[in-house]
């Protein structure tokens, strides 16, 4: 036994009875709390038409594509980035988004006769750089410029990388099958090894 | 000797709480297991214990926005409360909402006043450190003459400590240090392999420091009712196993079990009513706050616990012909000489030590460096008094602080799912020295919905203050180094935080020996009003460095003590 399982068996033997008689009672309260409650990526949209939609969903699997893992479409991206578009952007910051998605779409109409999500994946991502080189003064890119709600007058492209990343690592599908997530990890170990292929957690102490 | 507690039927109660967070808690508990029939009124909402904390292991996909907070509706509606990190969608509820309960923010100096308004009080968000005063610390004043000396020395203080340290659960590391002094602990919780790198550098190249666990109100061991920790992490959700210490999952039940509590919540206390004839509280006036049904509760002896703010409040508007300025305010002392602490990064480093090595469970504290300077006198160096101590944080970069990378595809995918370095940051506590100019009042021409004055503040850190934390900012760069950071960044010169955003305020009815100097005397009695007890922030007399919550719940159980002992010989 390494030292790990050693810790494993120990917690569970110290902690685990004693939890599991007052807290997976009330856990499975919860449970049932929590899988009536829906996803916040189902709510209803209304403010992007179906062109747009299918922009805005080329665009986020560009930034975070399906691999050997789900992608942002996998993971409801899409409809999260609508969502908070609708009501969690200010009004200057909806504007900036509505108006770099619009500038898109007319530029790529212009220039190649079709929509965004109608060119290839080389092509689309040609554009995104094409748009981050243009956007790279913005202060959203400052080191460590994270721990904040959000960058008011940040390009669309930064929106949308941000929306993007937030929406996916937040979704179940990239917070449970791309990170790693335990509601009730009933033990802390502060010297657990860690192989390449280990993601993060994605538990944020408040 | 007259048995007083049986002749109290012709009370509603024998005794009145307001307030149900940490100290009111507590006053309901020893006051309920002695035998008095308590009443306690809570202003904000019920609350249940367990069912009642709605986020509790929310996963973020399951929550408004998926966990980013709403900020025109804080910005509108919850302006103070969200400007605490710990406000969000999963536990918005227990915050009180600072358009329908404001204060007169636009008076006086910028102050945050971060308020619960839930039944369990702020002990349902608070941050859990919790530390004894020192012997140093209960002499400072009378050592450097700021303020009044302490009528309780650290002796007198101890055995109240390890009574509420055992029935809370306080987990932690002794250390045998003076400043620190050792307490009634669960077993430590384990440290990140980082933290013991960092441990062994700095005893070699900074022995003048202790590296020990933040001391912290979470249980590592099973307490009645309560489980140990199961470390999901983000504790200010509420916690239904009772790990760490709340009203709501420790003192409130304990109270309850007696049989003699009755708690009432939505019932904002306007006033005490003063009885010139006896010399002490006759009633309580309270509103409904849903009805906006006023009534009045008689009972022997009253307790504020409704925080510092919120007592001092109810005592600045209880006036009579006696207490023209506010009751039991004889002194005139009544919200003056208000601190808080000094909070804020001092410094922080990115370490490449043990990228190894990862983590299982959320371990939801730091760790703690105890006040190192002007320990033994006045260190030479030094153009300040008092001290401060490091909270620490242990953090790995991932996603969340490295999301504003260039580059889009399966290479920026690969590279956020990985942790990232190690972050190891020290949080200077500042000690701020009380100031007769450092006050609250009550606003001549704001009122609240029930026509209440409402509090405005008058309030700075000064020199003393500003000095703590430059030499605080300079300590943590001499510390991150020597603990081996390959990037230290020290905060910049103006990291001073906010009047009232430590959430620490206290000392505006602050207790002392002499009647003309201070509102309570040692057992935290109103010098004037003998069965007016007030036992939250308001009665200290001095802020040490440590969180002081802890200090609440020792004084305001050996009050209860004190105030039992004399209704029982016909004193009060």
């Amino acid at each position: 036994m390494n030292r790990r399982e050693f810790l494993q068996c120990a917690a569970i033997l110290v902690s685990g009875a004693s939890a599991s008689q007052l807290g997976v009672a009330l856990t499975q309260e919860q449970q049932v709390y929590l899988a009536a409650a829906p996803d916040y990526n189902q709510g209803a949209t209304r403010l992007l038409n179906d062109a747009q939609r299918k922009t805005i969903a080329a665009m986020c699997e560009i930034v975070i594509p399906r691999t050997d893992t789900p992608g942002a479409i996998d993971a409801g991206v899409p409809r999260f980035i609508e969502l908070m578009a609708t009501d969690w952007l200010n009004d200057e910051e909806r504007t900036i988004f509505l108006a770099g998605l619009a500038d898109l779409e007319a530029s790529v109409a212009a220039d190649y006769g079709s929509s965004f999500d109608e060119l290839d994946a080389a092509q689309q991502l040609a554009l995104m750089e094409d748009l981050e080189a243009k956007a790279s003064e913005s202060s959203w890119y400052d080191f460590a410029n994270t721990r904040r709600d959000f960058v008011s007058d940040a390009p669309f492209i930064c929106q949308l990388k941000e929306l993007t990343i937030w929406g996916f690592f937040t979704s179940e599908k990239g917070g449970t099958q791309v990170l790693r997530y335990n509601a009730m990890p009933m033990y802390f170990d502060g010297d657990v090894p860690l192989s390449p292929d280990q993601s993060s957690w994605l538990t944020r102490l408040e | 000797m007259k048995n007083s507690i049986i002749e109290s039927t012709n009370f509603d109660f024998d005794a009145v709480v307001v307030g149900s967070g940490i100290s009111g808690g507590w006053a309901a508990k020893e006051l309920t297991e002695k035998g008095l029939k308590v009443l306690v009124l809570e202003r904000g909402k019920p609350l249940q214990h367990g069912s009642g904390y709605l986020g509790e292991h929310a996963p973020d996909w399951k929550l408004p926005y998926q966990g980013k907070r709403p900020r025109d509706l804080y910005a509108q509606e919850y302006k103070w409360s969200s400007k605490s990190g710990s406000m969000n969608e999963a536990n918005r509820q227990f915050w009180n909402n600072d358009k329908d309960n404001p204060y007169a923010d636009d008076e006086g100096k910028p102050f945050m006043w971060a308020r619960a308004d839930v039944v369990g009080g702020r002990s349902v968000l608070w941050g859990r450190q919790s530390y004894r005063f020192s012997a140093q610390d209960f002499r400072a004043n009378a050592d450097d003459g700021h303020g009044i000396p302490w009528p309780v020395d650290y002796e007198e203080i101890a055995p109240w400590y390890g009574y509420v340290e055992k029935f809370i659960g306080v987990n932690g590391r002794n250390e045998g240090l003076p400043q620190l002094p050792d307490g009634e602990l669960q077993k430590p919780m384990p440290w990140h392999a980082l933290e013991k790198t960092i441990e062994s550098r700095l005893k070699k190249k900074a022995p003048d420091v202790t590296l020990t666990n933040a001391r912290t109100a979470i249980l590592t061991e099973d307490l009645p009712g309560r489980s140990a920790c199961h470390y999901c992490g983000p504790c200010p959700r509420g916690c239904s196993t009772g790990s760490y210490f709340s009203s709501l999952s420790s003192t409130l039940p304990a109270a309850k079990a007696t049989g003699n509590l009755t708690i009432r919540a939505n019932s904002l206390v306007e006033k005490l009513e003063y009885d010139p004839e006896t010399g002490k509280i006759a009633k309580v006036h309270v509103i409904d706050t849903v009805s906006g049904e006023r009534q009045t509760y008689s009972a022997r002896i009253f307790f504020l616990c409704a925080s510092t703010v919120g007592s001092t409040q109810i005592l600045m508007n209880s006036t009579s012909e006696r207490f023209p300025n506010g009751l039991a305010n004889s002194s005139g002392v009544l919200g003056h000489y208000m601190m808080d602490h000094t909070i804020g990064e001092s410094g922080m480093g990115l370490f490449l030590d043990n990228m190894d090595s990862y983590f299982h469970g959320n371990r939801p504290t730091g760790l703690y460096i105890p006040r190192f300077r002007n320990v033994d006198g006045q260190d030479p160096d030094a153009d300040f008094v008092r001290g401060y101590g490091f909270q620490t944080y242990t953090l790995r970069m991932d996603w969340s602080t490295g999301f504003n990378a260039k580059g889009f595809g399966a290479s920026l995918k690969e590279d956020l799912r990985k942790p990232g370095p190690w972050i190891f940051v020290l949080s200077g506590f500042t000690e701020c020295l009380p100031y007769e100019d450092n006050r609250m009042y009550l606003s001549n021409n704001k009122v609240d919905r029930f026509g209440i004055p409402q509090v405005a503040f008058d309030f700075e850190f000064k020199d003393n203050e500003y000095k703590l934390r430059e030499d605080a900012r300079k300590q943590a760069d001499r510390l991150l180094k020597a603990a081996g950071a390959v990037v230290p960044v020290p905060a910049g010169r103006k990291n001073m935080s906010m009047p009232g955003e430590s959430i620490h305020e206290m000392g505006t009815a602050r207790m002392g020996d002499d009647p003309k100097q201070a509102v309570l005397n040692k057992y935290n009695q109103a010098h004037d009003v003998p069965n007016l007890f007030v036992t939250d922030g308001s009665f200290m007399t001095s802020a040490s460095c440590v969180n002081p919550s802890l200090t609440y719940m020792a004084f305001t159980a050996r009050a209860c003590e004190y105030a039992v002992k004399q209704m029982a010989e016909g004193h009060i």
